[in-house]
């Protein structure tokens, strides 16, 4: 099934996933066990913990021993020096991807002979500035402080020390994920308070540390597929009457749930029918779909139910939704200031736009969105206040399918608050300034960097006084250091599996879905086509009429700190599923005559 | 605060609607979930009776007050049930009942649920709806109802200081005294100064220059901004609102150089000589060069963050540095 390979989107539509030639299939051939997109769409019975984790009988575990042979010694002091900041050179990733296993943690690791012999140089760090840079220290100045086992000092931190060198040794962690930030200020806040107990409760994830976790030679935890499925199965089945505050929302849980599964390669037409019956529970006469049946038409609710029924697909899921209705319903909730609100009150006095035809649905809305960018440069959900990560993803989709963002963004100023949203240690992405990472913002930021490497990729992006702005060649954000977080410090790591804000937060639906949207965009790339003449023969027509193409590439440049069978499905930038489905219910409605 | 109406507020707890003579009337619509429905919520029997009974009466298009206070039974039990809020205000307003008095309830159910975005909407209902009303009565009604929303607002803030709309400068250097990395009061001080309208131009986006900004006001925002970030020169929420307020007076950014050297030594010295104690601080540094085209130096200024200073944000660094050669180009 070629179709469910999580990183082979070849679809119906043409729009295939290109993979640079050999790359990948090698990378396959290297890394232990079969590959899980190979697998049946249906969940089968979970390999037992044994099988899966015998260092000896499991080719994995023989890979291991065969690669990192323990050496006897004298190489121990050296193997504490050996934090890896550096991707070998000519030294395929996958060569040292084999998963180290639980309980088999050695006593004593060995120092890797290409580590000690090969580090990146500061001139080709430069030249590859996606890649995690050594420190300049790394080879001018001895960079790490080794101190002997006993010695506990080794805690103690102060700027540049690296701390608990036993525990993460032999993994390949750049320091910037197992040490705190270089400038700390001294004042202590509320908000410092909280800051430093989150790096706290990061960095023994980050560090393997964690003695739960199967942490492979980055230091980094496989992707639990199997037990964040079942965690999302469970979701969608019957709620407990806790989720009564659940109550109106619930149509986000069938698209959290759905997409998740579907990046995880899932097949999830299975669901076909019955989100077809809840979605008709929940749809109102006027157009919309409510939280629940005999609850108003809302916005948010019918963004999410629409996204559900592209996800298990059918001309009979398309057919739920009352396309005149729903328009008439959404050009009712239209603001004379650009904007729309998310449901109608059920007061007489709900200003809405006056239709004297002056106006249509999109009249306004790039300027609107325009006074939504904040002095800090991010987005906020209404003019003048605060700007947020979630707002961002939607200022930007918006005008991806609208305008192009930079006729009515500044653009450099966006890029420099989404790019302030990434810390390290954690590696994850906050969603405003001075607040936590969390992993829902993995997607909400991280999913607008595609938008905004599209919008500067066709040389058309300039900042406000016309200069042009250079093409994103390179990566804006470090895709390294969200992969870490995702895997290390977002998974869920007791039988309940699912995916979480951050370490000791409860998994549920909605940050399962957002986080593994944000790894989805890690682990690919994509790029934009615009329609050009030449391709419509000329046509001024057929090519306002042809749609921009997105073409998405397994993202292979810097260092892959995870193994393939761990890259989950691509998804669509702007519409968040996978982009088949995307064709597909277009396709459908594009066919129809009027509505 | 006076006492509410007890046919109005307050839920009379463990009492059954079914047993309840004053709804002997309506026959409730009780939930029809369909077969095989996704993520259905296994509902106490409390709250389905109760919604079974809303929906009867929404369908009826009922405004009463039994039906004000079965949405105050089930908001207790679903406070971001959104559809109950609006039919709440539509019984409020139908009713023409008194809105201080739904305020003041309203005030307990917004300091029990801290992060709902209904209560606030309901709020923005009322206010709107009670405003042509108080302003019949004149100024001193309007300053008094001013003056009771702010002292609720006090009250919310004193709870969860991250929610600040108070309309009053004062009360946000509070929050800003407390807690300067506080990023929501910051925002919320661009708007108070830069979005007045007795001195400012309706209409601007927030990083567009406004020259109706008085110099003095702009003069005070700067040394504001300078004085907080010398208590946390790491911290960007100020670097973040200098910078705002410098573009928001179509002031150079040249004109802070002197202040945001304070926290950068011996840029590109070897070893110990390079002592940088804010990456923000480095970061508009870079942008100070540029803008007065030292690109040499603004190249350095970027490169030593993604080697050394703010290393995570490498690959963002490394653009701003081919923006420099574009821009050199130009």
């Amino acid at each position: 099934m070629p179709g469910l390979r999580p990183w082979d989107d070849r679809d119906r539509a043409g729009l295939a996933l290109e993979v640079a030639g050999g790359v990948v299939p090698r990378t396959l051939t290297v890394t232990s066990g079969p590959d899980p997109g190979l697998r049946p769409a249906t969940t089968g019975p979970i390999p037992s913990q044994t099988a899966k984790t015998d260092p000896i009988t499991s080719p994995r575990g023989a890979a291991n021993i065969a690669r990192f042979p323990i050496a006897d010694d004298g190489t121990w002091n050296n193997a504490k020096q050996y934090f890896i900041t550096s991707i070998v050179p000519g030294f395929p990733p996958s060569a040292y991807m084999p998963l180290r296993t639980k309980g088999s943690r050695p006593q004593k690791r060995v120092a890797f002979p290409w580590k000690m012999t090969t580090t990146t140089t500061p001139q080709q760090a430069q030249g590859q500035p996606s890649r995690s840079p050594p420190s300049p220290a790394a080879t001018a100045l001895p960079r790490v402080t080794v101190t002997d086992d006993d010695d506990d000092g080794s805690d103690s931190v102060d700027e540049e020390i690296v701390a608990d060198p036993i525990s993460n040794l032999g993994f390949m962690i750049p320091d910037i994920f197992t040490q705190l930030p270089l400038i700390r200020d001294e004042l202590v806040t509320k908000t410092s308070i909280e800051q430093d107990e989150t790096v706290e409760a990061c960095l023994p994830f980050l560090r393997g540390d964690d003695d739960f976790f199967d942490y492979n030679e980055h230091g980094v935890p496989e992707l639990d597929r199997e037990r964040h499925i079942r965690f999302l199965r469970q979701c969608l089945g019957k709620l407990p009457g806790r989720f009564v505050a659940a109550d109106a929302s619930r149509p986000w849980f069938l698209y959290w749930c759905l997409s998740a599964l579907t990046m995880l390669g899932e097949d999830v037409s299975s669901y076909r029918n019955a989100v077809i019956a809840t979605a008709r529970s929940m749809q109102n006469e006027t157009g919309g779909f409510g939280g629940g049946g005999g609850q108003l038409s809302h916005m948010a609710t019918s963004y999410a139910v629409v996204l559900a029924l592209a996800l298990v697909g059918g001309e009979e899921a398309y057919d739920v939704v009352d396309r005149k209705a729903m328009w008439k319903w959404l050009c009712s909730l239209k603001q004379p200031d650009g904007g729309f609100q998310v449901c109608l009150d059920l007061t007489p006095e709900s200003p809405a736009w006056k239709e004297d035809g002056s106006a249509n649905l999109l009249t306004g809305v790039s300027d609107y969105i325009r006074r939504c960018q904040t002095f800090e440069g991010g987005i906020s959900g209404q003019p003048n206040a605060e700007a947020h990560g979630a707002y961002a993803f939607c200022a930007l989709g918006c005008l991806a399918l609208l305008d192009h963002p930079s006729s009515c963004l500044d653009i450099p100023r966006l890029i420099a608050w989404l790019s302030a949203r990434q810390y390290a240690p954690e590696g994850g992405f906050s969603g405003r300034t001075n607040k936590l990472v969390d992993g829902c913002y993995s997607h909400w930021v991280g999913g607008c960097f595609p938008l905004i490497e599209a919008c500067l990729a066709g040389g058309g992006a300039t900042d406000s006084d016309g200069t042009k702005l250079p093409p994103a060649t390179e990566s804006l954000y470090s895709r390294e250091g969200l992969t870490r977080y995702i895997l290390c410090c977002c998974q869920d790591q007791s039988k309940r599996g699912g995916l979480r804000d951050k370490p000791g937060k409860m998994s549920d639906a909605y940050h399962s879905c957002y986080v593994l949207s944000g790894l989805s965009s890690a682990q690919h790339q994509w790029e934009l086509d615009e329609p050009t003449d030449a391709a419509t023969g000329g046509d001024g027509a057929a090519t306002a009429a042809a749609e921009p193409a997105w073409t998405v590439f397994p993202y292979l440049d810097g260092p892959q700190v995870f193994a393939p069978k761990d890259r989950v499905r691509p998804i669509h930038p702007v519409y968040a599923i996978p982009q088949q489905n995307v064709c597909a219910i277009q396709q459908y409605f594009q066919a129809k005559q009027g509505f | 605060m006076a006492l509410l109406k007890p046919e109005l507020y307050g839920v009379r707890e463990g009492s059954r609607l079914a047993e309840d003579p004053e709804w002997e009337d309506v026959v409730p619509i009780a939930h029809q979930e369909p077969e095989g429905a996704l993520a259905a919520i296994a509902y106490p029997e409390e709250y389905a009776e109760a919604m079974a009974y809303l929906r009867a009466v929404m369908k009826a298009k009922e405004h009463s007050p039994r039906c004000l206070r079965l949405t105050e039974h089930i908001i207790n039990m679903n406070p971001a049930h959104y559809t109950v809020w609006l039919y709440r205000a539509a019984n409020v307003f139908a009713l023409n009942l008194s809105i201080p008095d739904e305020i003041a309830w309203l005030n307990g159910v917004a300091l029990r649920n801290l992060k709902n975005y209904q209560i606030w909407h309901h709020r923005h209902l009322l206010v709107e709806h009670y405003y042509p009303q108080l302003s019949l009565q004149g100024p001193s009604a309007i300053a008094e109802f001013a003056a009771s929303e702010q002292s609720f607002l006090r009250d919310i803030l004193a709870e969860d200081t991250k929610t600040t709309t108070s309309a009053e400068l004062a009360a946000i250097e509070t929050l800003l005294d407390d807690d300067v990395r506080n990023n929501s009061a910051w925002s919320h001080r661009f708007f108070l100064v830069f979005s007045n309208p007795a001195h400012s131009t309706p209409g601007l986006a927030a990083s567009e220059p406004d020259p109706k900004v008085p110099q003095e006001i702009v003069d005070r925002e700067v040394a504001y901004a300078m004085a907080k970030i010398r208590l946390a020169p790491q911290s960007q929420s100020g670097w973040n609102y200098l910078r705002g307020v410098l573009v928001k007076a179509g002031r150079k950014l040249a004109t802070v150089e002197g202040f945001t050297n304070e926290f950068v030594k011996g840029l590109g010295e070897d070893g110990e000589g390079e002592d940088v104690r804010s990456t923000h601080a480095l970061d508009l540094l870079a942008e100070i060069y540029a803008e007065r085209g030292d690109k040499d130096k603004a190249d350095l200024a970027l490169r030593r963050l993604g080697e050394k200073w703010d290393r995570i944000r490498v690959g963002y660094w490394e653009w701003r540095r081919k923006g420099l050669e574009i821009g050199a180009e130009a």
